[in-house]
């Protein structure tokens, strides 16, 4: 009785009275499942794969076509109970500005509550407690607008708890938060889940988000993929066909297994402090096998000896005319042909310092100097340089795809290009090009730029840049709200523009993929920078990366504490420097663990 | 390059025309804006100026904050000043060269036009959208329209309305700024160039503002709907209004300042 159970389920959004032409897919379709009350469930999936339509359904804000929802014990498509379904459930979704009612923060909170008719004394201790709760009591007073992405998503969680749900559902709640306040906000949400008996469900793109549920269920094109435990789940090779990737420790785990011709058990997966064990076993086992070509050398790419392309000079940067300054003297060279990470929290002055290297803002003292070829330097305070610059550093922002406007994809991309004066044969040769080279089909030069995926989208957005053949790309947040398959196709799409001469810039706050991607990583904190550095070295270097609060890559904490572990055991064993890739990383774990136990022997 | 405009922005502090009822503040407002459109003579016009510095002081709203509301309408004053000015033929001629003409009623009344909308913007911000959150000014209006309920107007609902409205001004604001950014990082040009050119340049920011304003629009719906939004029945309030003897006092002592200036302007005339 006590649970959430979805029977039969087809949904198809606008089937009242749409198009009888263009009948639309089905968002969801023969899907059946439950979850238990108190449970803590990760939905998974693909974009477009409807998990956000099953948090709808499970919230009564729509209600199936076919096949019935039962939360509780009571039907979702029952109007006598409706009211009675939609007070238990409260769902937290991805874009925290659009889910603020209120212009003050406790306002904002009482909304829920308010709908609910809670009568006063009760109203004010339900949101001073809901406040509390999630740690942010200090800020009621302020303006909802003016926190931070992480406050804002607290404060939805807070209106969430002060209507006092059973169900909390989080819609990508995390995805555009840094990865600090992301854990912070998961902590909240498990820690009411334990204390008030919430039922929690998580839907995410993060796998290691999804590590922490008792229970994953993935969909893919509105059916359901599988479900079980995470460990069953991530044992399973095949979730890769529904656009999903393991985590990285699980990745690492099965090429360790791999090399000394192990398997993993779905046991082995149940925490990472077991899978550490089994690791540990299996690495330090007499008969360990030494498997061909573990010996041969990795192919380390130069670095250096590379001609500067932009150097950034003593840069200051105030938003208020120097009362504050975003950014404090900023030294930064960026080299032909790298790729060069920015990573820092939310609110750093990543921002604001890849606007001035487009020279889209003005520095309040300081320099960036642009050399688009030997022997020019462009300055991006001098006004006659703006256009020169413009067109040599392509800046595409965070979420790009909002920027489309016109009526084909074509006409965008080219939108950069008309400004250009270039002829038309050359603007459609370089549209078309541009296109190819993000990865869309001609055929969809022609269609209408909001009629695309957002995939597709986001690479429109890109074309337009690339079309104008920057010699340096700036991206910012180039991967956010894309599944991990999307992630993946976006990153590599980035390398081979840099094997293809561009130089590119990339903000991020996933530090697994910027370790991963970028030849040089520099930390920026409260708008003071450090120095670029490999990422080998920077993410070593814990002092460093301490002041700059900046996290070590998931892989490399989990496989730094194996190292740990076996120099335990085997103390002459070399690791040498970490690298990011789990299963590049495996292998190197398992060449020192084989060479060390030569030398044992020896 | 937009978001330090803070005309519609609620500005926090504690004050005692925060901290008043905003029926009271809502009711003096009106009677306010009568009293601009009333006044004409110069020494009233500047006794105006005296009471709006009153205003200041007791909103606690610093003066950098008054002259970032008033800047982004000065071009608009500046504009009726110079319309004024041309248009009008009536009075003596003071400055004439080929088609200008310039009159002393003409210059006055220009003045007079461009003085009365900064006034106008001011008392706006003062009364209402500096110093009372959305929210309040839709109690409030709710609250002095509940009349109109028994007619079947549909008054918490044009109030909500009105609210998420001004709620969401800072948020496009931001989003405007974000989409000239990156427009002019293609090559966009909203400053120079013929008018025309600089309109059309408008449009390619004006159609993902409109794309996305919908997207949120859509995704607010849920939100609310999610939070169990069902319309003013049954409603509570966190904070409802009661009025207190100082909103009564504060609201007495501006409409004497306000009956004040109407007689001095009056007599003076």
């Amino acid at each position: 009785m006590e649970k959430i159970s979805v029977q039969d389920v087809t949904f198809t959004y606008g089937s009242e009275g749409a198009d009888v032409n263009a009948p639309e897919e089905p968002a969801l379709e023969d899907l059946s499942l439950e979850i238990e009350k108190g449970s803590y469930t990760a939905i998974l999936g693909a974009n477009g794969s409807g998990k956000s339509t099953l948090a709808k359904l499970i919230d009564v804000i729509e209600v199936p076509d076919s096949g019935r929802v039962v939360v509780f014990g009571k039907d979702t498509s029952d109007d006598s109970v409706f009211w009675q379904i939609r007070e238990k459930g409260a769902c937290v979704f991805q874009n925290p500005d659009n889910q603020i009612v209120g212009t003050i923060v406790e306002e904002d909170v009482a909304f829920g509550p308010e709908n609910l008719g809670i009568k006063l004394p009760e109203l004010r201790e339900r949101v001073d407690q809901a406040l509390k709760d999630v740690g942010i009591y200090d800020l009621r007073l302020r303006e909802a607008s003016r926190l931070s992405g992480g406050q804002k998503q607290k404060l939805a969680i807070a209106g969430a708890l002060a209507m006092r749900p059973e169900v909390l559902i989080l819609d990508e709640a995390t995805a555009m938060l840094d990865p600090r306040s992301r854990d912070e906000f998961l902590a909240v949400c498990e820690d009411m889940r334990l204390k008030k008996g919430l039922t929690l469900i998580t839907i995410t793109h993060d796998m290691s988000e999804a590590m922490r549920c008792g229970r994953i269920i993935v969909l893919s094109k509105g059916k359901k993929a599988t479900e079980g435990t995470p460990a069953k789940i991530f044992a399973d090779i095949s979730l890769e066909q529904y656009g999903l990737r393991r985590p990285v420790s699980v990745r690492f785990a099965y090429e360790i297994a791999k090399l000394a011709g192990k398997t993993l058990t779905e046991e082995d997966l149940t925490g990472s402090s077991r899978l550490r064990e089994r690791l540990y076993k299996i690495l330090t086992a007499p008969d360990l096998k030494e498997p061909e070509g573990i010996f041969e050398e990795r192919h380390a790419g130069a670095i250096s000896d590379r001609r500067k392309i932009m150097s950034v000079k003593d840069l200051f940067s105030s938003y208020d005319g120097g009362a504050t300054f975003a950014l404090k003297n900023i030294n930064l060279d960026v080299y032909e042909g790298e790729i060069l990470g920015i990573v820092g929290e939310s609110g750093c002055g990543k921002t604001t310092l890849i606007s001035h290297m487009n020279s889209i803002m003005k520095p309040s003292s300081g320099e960036i100097e642009i050399y688009p070829e030997e022997g020019t330097t462009l300055y991006c305070s001098r006004k006659k340089d703006v256009r020169r610059i413009r067109e040599t550093v392509g800046l595409v922002f965070q979420y790009p795809e909002y920027q489309l406007f016109e009526e084909t994809v074509y006409k965008d991309i080219c939108y950069g290009l008309s400004k250009m004066k270039l002829t038309a044969e050359e603007q459609k040769d370089r549209a078309v090009k541009a296109a190819r080279s993000v990865g869309l089909e001609k055929d969809i030069l022609r269609k209408n730029p909001f009629e695309l995926s957002g995939g597709q989208k986001r690479r429109a957005a890109m074309a337009g840049v690339l079309a104008m053949r920057p010699k340096i790309l700036v991206l910012d947040e180039p991967a956010s709200g894309l599944d991990p398959a999307g992630r993946e196709e976006m990153f590599s799409l980035i390398k081979s523009l840099r094997d293809g001469g561009t130089t590119i810039v990339i903000v991020s706050h996933n530090m697994d993929e910027a370790a991963a991607y970028c030849d040089r990583i520099c930390c920026i904190r409260n708008g003071e920078v450090s120095e670029a550095e490999t990422p080998e070295k920077l993410f070593c270097d814990s002092e460093k990366t301490g002041k700059f609060g900046i996290d070590q890559p998931k892989i490399t904490k989990f496989s730094g504490l194996l190292k740990e572990e076996l120099k335990k055991v085997m103390p002459q064993a070399d690791f040498g420097t970490p690298v990011f890739e789990p299963e590049e990383e495996a292998r190197s774990v398992y060449r020192a663990v084989l060479e060390a136990r030569r030398k044992d022997v020896k | 390059m937009l978001s330090d405009i803070s005309l519609g922005r609620y500005y926090k502090a504690d004050s005692i025309l925060h901290r008043t009822d905003p029926r009271i503040k809502t009711l003096l407002y009106l009677v306010y804006l009568v009293v601009i459109f009333i006044i004409k003579s110069p020494v009233a016009l500047c006794a105006l100026g005296v009471v709006t510095v009153i205003q200041i002081c007791m909103a606690k709203v610093s003066l950098p904050v008054i002259w970032k509301t008033v800047s982004p309408v000065l071009p608009l004053s500046l504009f009726i000043l110079i319309l004024n000015l041309l248009t009008i033929r009536q009075g003596n001629s003071i400055f004439n060269w080929q088609f200008i003409n310039i009159t002393d009623y003409g210059l006055s009344r220009a003045v007079l036009m461009a003085i009365r909308l900064i006034f106008l913007i001011v008392t706006t911000s003062l009364m209402l959208t500096l110093t009372t959150t959305p929210l309040k000014i839709a109690d409030a209006l709710e609250s002095l329209f509940s009349p109109l309920k028994i007619i079947k107007v549909p008054v918490h609902e044009m109030a909500m309305m009105m609210s998420i409205a001004l709620r969401f001004i800072p948020t496009l604001i931001e989003e405007t700024d974000k989409i000239m950014k990156a427009q002019v990082s293609r090559g966009a040009d909203y400053d120079t160039g013929s008018f025309i050119n600089r309109i059309k340049g408008y449009i390619t920011v004006l159609i993902p503002l409109f794309v996305s304003s919908f997207r949120r629009a859509e995704e607010l719906a849920v939100a609310m709907d999610a939070r169990c939004y069902r319309g003013g029945a049954g409603r509570t309030k966190l904070n409802p209004l009661r009025l207190r003897s100082t909103d009564v006092i504060v609201g007495l002592f501006l409409t004497s300042c306000a009956a004040a200036l109407v007689v001095m302007d009056l007599t003076l005339r």
